[in-house]
């Protein structure tokens, strides 16, 4: 053993420096761009509006106050922050569903047709539009003209139904539930995508043995292709939690936060560039990252799963 | 086998990756760079075309307080283009009598002043916002040291400008915001009279809903600033209602924005903002209506309101949208009756430098002579009292009759305040006007009023 290693030449073996020198320009980068700015945003996160002292400067007296903390009083415990959680949790819960239902669905039923990829292509194409345009798109959908025409879609066939028109985006209870079907209709085709590969894995032995044993399609559906693809429709659910967790553009466009409809990633936004409040931004910011935190981490740990099956 | 199972992994690998890359990608940052105005030339040569004849008539009112020929002055300012033409056209007779050289650079970003001043060399003269008064301070020269007409400026400009006792500031042009839009062709037709006081604006309102009119277009949509075209309404009403010093006391945090009087503008305007009888489509219109589809609801045809509030800048679009119509007869504003002051947008001329040129165009822009080349070039109005009367354009005309008028003038609250005050405003107007509790609404703009203001 020993001496076949002599045999190889000394500057084929690794050394110490060597295996460093691969990853320097990896490090260098994360460092300057993930490392370096999360620090940074950690620290301004104690700090006060224009970073200049203290968060606790900001305190006023007479009012509760959380010391060094006092951005992140604001961040989990002010009026709009907390209705910024309870809409994300509204997101999290219709979108994801919302999603992941709708695209194993059409997963499923795309399979049996003959126009498969044009459906897919169709159900996909949102995916391509970028968040600020589909936000227009759907601004002029739930349009509430004042006068006497109705130029949004949505309005338009009420008043043809008879139905008086409906302010889909000023109307609480109804403008969260509008926005959220933004959301569905542009990453549905993701999801639909990935589950259909996953579709593709399941093995077609186990299926007909099924079907040969007198399973009907709804059992094969249920008790086969689920089990099967659950890895994959945890993968898509994780994944989507993150991306709702951070929906800012579609907000950000159609309502710009108002009329109850603030979440997160906007009032982040507004706190950093309206209001330059850069202590409360960073705070939100921290509070958003610690929230995506364990879904990342359990994203990360169906990934290895995954690869330690194969 | 093995690809099949592959790809859902890579694939959602990609794209997630494609995600995190658009999503930290397109911001765009408009990044405001210096932009190096061309110097305007020395003017030595006494040829000008007849038509502008200055170098004797108006030499008279000029006084060139021992400046000589060749005398260079440094200036920053946020105009360009077509507003920096104007500045020169205004003054080129003080170049052309003095011999005056200007050296200006032309810039909309304060951080450049602020680099600047910091760095103990300034530019002889500012030309910018009224806060930056209050913050430079101990550099600026006095304007009593420096030649001033004082008597030209009303007594509340002088005590805009006035910082720790002492008079800083220059108001050197103005807009004002405190007007509405409507149609006098529709007024001939329906027999209406522009109202002068605050109590025959009510009544006229009154008689357009009885006539079957909705008298209002408050729709005040603007993505994510929407909010805004209702503040400016409720801080008129507050000027009608409560005057300029009230005003005052808002931004400074000495009323309090839950204030009875803030509240009161605010039922004032709600009582129209909310009901479809009063403006067009009620809360939810004024809440969905573009501001810009606001005004043209006023001026399209058939008419689907009588009267818009909005700043000047409505007249250029209605110019825009309908190029047939004229202003004076298709559509044309008044001032918000009964407003005891008026608000809008000012710039300042500040001096970092005492030397005779300096002087020189202090003392000439404060004199009637240069009131009147401010008129004449018609650069917004000029808080210079002389100016009044020198307008040739007609809104120019009845915009210098309203600021003549007035007591005061006060900036815009929710841009002079602040730490995300203006931002918490728009959204007490909005909650309010889509049915939330005033006074909760009021208590949390005037929380981050309190917190800015402290």
């Amino acid at each position: 053993m020993s001496s076949r290693d002599d045999k190889v030449p000394k500057i084929m073996k690794q050394g110490r420096v060597a295996p460093w020198l691969y990853v320097a320009p990896a490090l260098i980068v994360m460092s300057f761009f993930i490392v370096y700015p999360m620090v940074s945003t950690v620290l301004l996160s104690f700090r006060n509006a224009d970073s200049t002292l203290p968060a606790t400067a900001a305190c006023i007296a007479g009012e509760p106050c959380w010391g060094i903390f006092e951005n992140y009083r604001y961040a989990l415990t002010s009026p709009i922050m907390l209705t910024a959680f309870r809409n994300n949790l509204l997101w999290i819960l219709l979108m994801v569903s919302g999603t992941v239902a709708m695209g194993l669905l059409i997963a499923v039923l795309a399979d049996r047709v003959r126009y498969e990829r044009f459906a897919k292509a169709i159900i996909f194409l949102p995916m391509a539009i970028s968040f600020v345009g589909a936000g227009v798109i759907w601004k002029f959908m739930y349009d509430y003209g004042s006068g006497k025409i109705q130029i949004g879609l949505l309005n338009a066939i009420l008043k043809t139904v008879g139905v008086s028109a409906v302010s889909w985006l000023t109307q609480p209870g109804i403008n969260n539930l509008a926005l959220i079907l933004v959301g569905i209709w542009m990453w549905t085709g993701f999801s639909m995508t990935i589950l259909a590969a996953a579709l593709r894995g399941v093995p077609t032995e186990i299926v007909e043995a099924a079907r040969v044993d007198g399973a009907t399609e709804w059992h094969v559906f249920w008790r086969i292709i689920v089990p099967v693809i659950m890895p994959t429709i945890a993968v898509v659910i994780t994944t989507m939690v993150i991306n709702v967790l951070k929906i800012f553009d579609i907000v950000y466009v159609m309502t710009g936060g108002n009329y109850g409809t603030e979440v997160i990633a906007n009032r982040m936004y507004v706190e950093m560039y309206n209001s330059f409040q850069s202590g409360r931004a960073t705070a939100i910011a921290v509070v958003l990252i610690l929230v995506i935190i364990p879904a990342m981490i359990y994203n990360i740990r169906r990934f290895q799963e995954q690869e330690a099956i194969r | 086998m093995l690809n099949h199972r592959k790809f859902p992994v890579l694939l959602v690998m990609l794209l997630v990756i494609s995600m995190v890359v658009t999503a930290c990608g397109a911001k765009p940052t408009p990044v405001p760079t210096p932009v190096p105005a061309p110097t305007t030339a020395p003017v030595t040569q006494p040829t000008q075309p007849p038509a502008v004849q200055p170098t004797k008539a108006p030499a008279a009112g000029i006084d060139c307080m021992g400046a000589k020929a060749g005398d260079q002055i440094s200036m920053l300012y946020q105009w360009s283009g077509a507003e920096e033409e104007n500045l020169n056209k205004i003054l080129k007779p003080l170049v052309d009598a003095c011999g005056i050289v200007l050296a200006p650079e032309s810039t909309r970003d304060q951080a450049l002043l602020d680099t600047r001043v910091k760095a103990g060399t300034p530019p002889d003269i500012a030309f910018w916002n009224v806060t930056q008064l209050n913050q430079y301070k101990d550099l600026l020269k006095p304007l009593d040291t420096l030649g001033v007409h004082g008597a030209n400026y009303a007594g509340y400009w002088q005590a805009i400008g006035t910082v720790g006792g002492q008079w800083l500031g220059l108001p050197v042009k103005a807009d004002i915001k405190t007007i509405i839009w409507y149609s006098p062709v529709a007024f001939d037709a329906y027999g209406y009279k522009v109202p002068t006081t605050w109590a025959e604006l009510d009544a006229l309102v009154e008689k357009m809903v009885a006539d079957g009119h909705v008298p209002w277009s408050l729709g005040m949509e603007s993505g994510d600033a929407t909010g805004w075209t209702g503040s400016d309404f409720i801080q008129d009403i507050m000027l009608v209602q409560k005057g300029p010093q009230y005003v005052d006391d808002l931004i400074t945090g000495k009323a309090p924005y839950n204030d009875a009087g803030v509240k009161q503008a605010y039922e004032t305007y709600g009582k129209w903002a909310k009901d479809p009888q009063y403006t067009v489509g009620g809360a939810k219109g004024t809440l969905s209506t573009g501001f810009l589809d606001a005004i043209y609801k006023v001026f399209a045809d058939p008419a689907e309101a009588m009267l818009v509030k909005q700043s000047g800048f409505a007249g250029g679009a209605v110019k825009e949208k309908f190029p047939t119509l004229k202003y004076g007869s298709d559509y044309d504003f008044f001032g918000v009756p009964g407003a005891q002051g008026v608000q809008g947008g000012s710039d300042w001329m500040m001096m970092f430098s005492d030397k005779p040129a300096v002087k020189a165009l202090v003392a000439y822009l404060s004199s009637d002579a240069g009131a009147a080349e401010w008129a004449k070039a018609g650069f917004d109005l000029s808080p210079n009292s002389k100016a009044t009367a020198a307008y040739t354009d007609a809104a120019l005309i009845k915009k210098g009759q309203i600021l003549a008028s007035a007591q005061g003038f006060t900036p815009d609250i929710g841009d002079t305040i602040p730490g995300g005050f203006g931002k918490a405003e728009w959204t007490a107007i909005v909650d309010f006007v889509n049915g939330a509790d005033l006074d909760a609404a009021l208590a949390a703009a005037a929380k981050v009023q309190a917190e800015a203001t402290q």
